[in-house]
């Protein structure tokens, strides 16, 4: 029971670490994609906004098209 | 004299128009040009544009060139196999095998251990802790690989309905996280039984004679084996060479289109999910018979110690092999005297 335990203890801490890993490996959609001229909204964002008047707020709380 | 001309002009027009326009409607419905030539002819067609490459794609100006990516045949025929295949394929396989078992153990039982003898109660140990805990940690990854591997297949159909789409949501993210991070414990619990196990696996003359006997499964008697059996071994390579498999494919997937391009991916998914529903079914049978398909299996990873009586009728010469060794230690113990 001891060493079963200790395998699950041990897959989850190999997880874990692996989970840092690869975020640091990986960028967002908005990140990889934007370029200086195209602009990717953040996730939950869209380019008009949610009353659709061009007023939108990114994630983030920085606002464009004020 | 005006009122008249003007009355006998939009006469002339009228009859025009009307002697015209069934004649032109009947053109545009035939796609004919009045002239009788047909304008698009020269203009390029899907399937002249399909005779250049495999898909049809334009231009983006972001960096992700995929996203110039029109249309692509072949990902219908990925469709086909990821939604109306697979789910096939994968519950015959996990129904299939789980339907085997239960009529092999209808029919043949619990094997049993043999009658009591001289050995029987003594321990003899088959799996150190290091085995042990390289194999309950892949043991454990597995399940959770296989579950939120299922659920790719399957969720949508048979979970979703009963718990709602937001619990599965929820769920699936979940289910995801472990699969991509439980891989890895997995990957290096595979790497050290491959270098713990290895030497014990190699097949050999004696593994055929154990198959031709029908393994102990078929009739009473056991066949000779060493520390592992035929059936054992078969197990074993079908760990590694799955394993290996499913994490080449599974690394090629983790890392979107960085190795190779859509075709490759959708390819790459088909192989990881073909070999994921025949390794689930094949480890379920392992399971079988090393918990409720044979008394005193379980011992050898539960513990790390089994029963001498069944060893012996089990892995016969993998006893000797470690009664000769231990005797031979013993001997050195008692009439030599170590290096200082």
């Amino acid at each position: 029971m001891k060493v079963f335990v200790m395998s699950v203890a041990a897959a989850v801490a190999l997880a874990v670490a692996a989970s840092f890993l690869l975020n640091e490996n990986q960028k967002f959609a908005y990140e990889a994609f934007a370029t200086s001229g195209a602009r990717v909204s953040e996730p939950g964002t869209n380019l008009v906004g949610p009353k659709w008047n061009g007023e939108t707020t990114e994630p983030s709380g920085k606002k464009h098209g004020a | 004299m005006r009122r008249g001309m003007t009355l006998f002009r939009t006469i002339v027009v009228a009859t025009a128009l009307a002697a015209a326009v069934p004649a032109m409607a009947q053109q545009t419905r035939d796609g004919l040009n009045p002239t009788g030539q047909n304008p698009t002819a020269d203009s390029v067609t899907e399937e002249f544009l399909f005779k250049q490459e495999p898909k049809i794609g334009g231009r983006v100006s972001i960096p992700d060139g995929k996203s110039a990516n029109l249309i692509q045949p072949q990902g219908r025929e990925y469709q086909a196999f990821r939604e109306g295949w697979l789910p096939w394929i994968g519950g015959i396989a996990v129904l299939g095998i789980l339907g085997l078992l239960t009529a092999f153990f209808l029919l043949r039982g619990r094997i049993a251990l043999d009658d009591p003898g001289p050995d029987t109660g003594k321990k003899i140990l088959r799996f150190n802790s290091f085995e042990r805990f390289a194999h309950w940690m892949t043991a454990t990854c597995f399940i959770i690989l296989s579950l939120s591997g299922l659920n790719y297949i399957f969720g949508k159909r048979l979970l979703m309905p009963l718990i709602g789409p937001e619990a599965f949501g929820t769920l699936s993210q979940w289910a995801k996280y472990s699969h991509l991070y439980l891989a890895w414990p997995f990957m290096l619990g595979i790497a050290i039984m491959l270098i713990v196990w290895l030497k014990d696996n190699i097949p050999e003359k004696l593994d055929w004679e154990w198959i031709k006997a029908g393994g102990g499964l078929i009739g009473r008697g056991h066949p000779h084996a060493k520390r592992f059996n035929a059936g054992q071994k078969v197990v074993f390579w079908m760990v590694v060479g799955f394993g290996a498999a499913m994490s080449v494919t599974g690394v090629v997937m983790m890392f979107p289109f960085a190795v190779t391009d859509i075709n490759g991916m959708q390819v790459t998914q088909v192989i990881h999910s073909l070999i994921g529903v025949v390794f689930i079914a094949g480890i379920l049978a392992h399971i079988y018979i090393g918990s409720i398909g044979m008394e005193g299996a379980y011992d050898a990873m539960g513990s790390g110690k089994v029963d001498l009586g069944w060893a012996k009728s089990h892995h016969d010469l993998w006893v000797e092999e470690q009664q000769a060794k231990n005797a031979s230690v013993a001997q050195l113990g008692t009439r030599q005297v170590p290096a200082e």
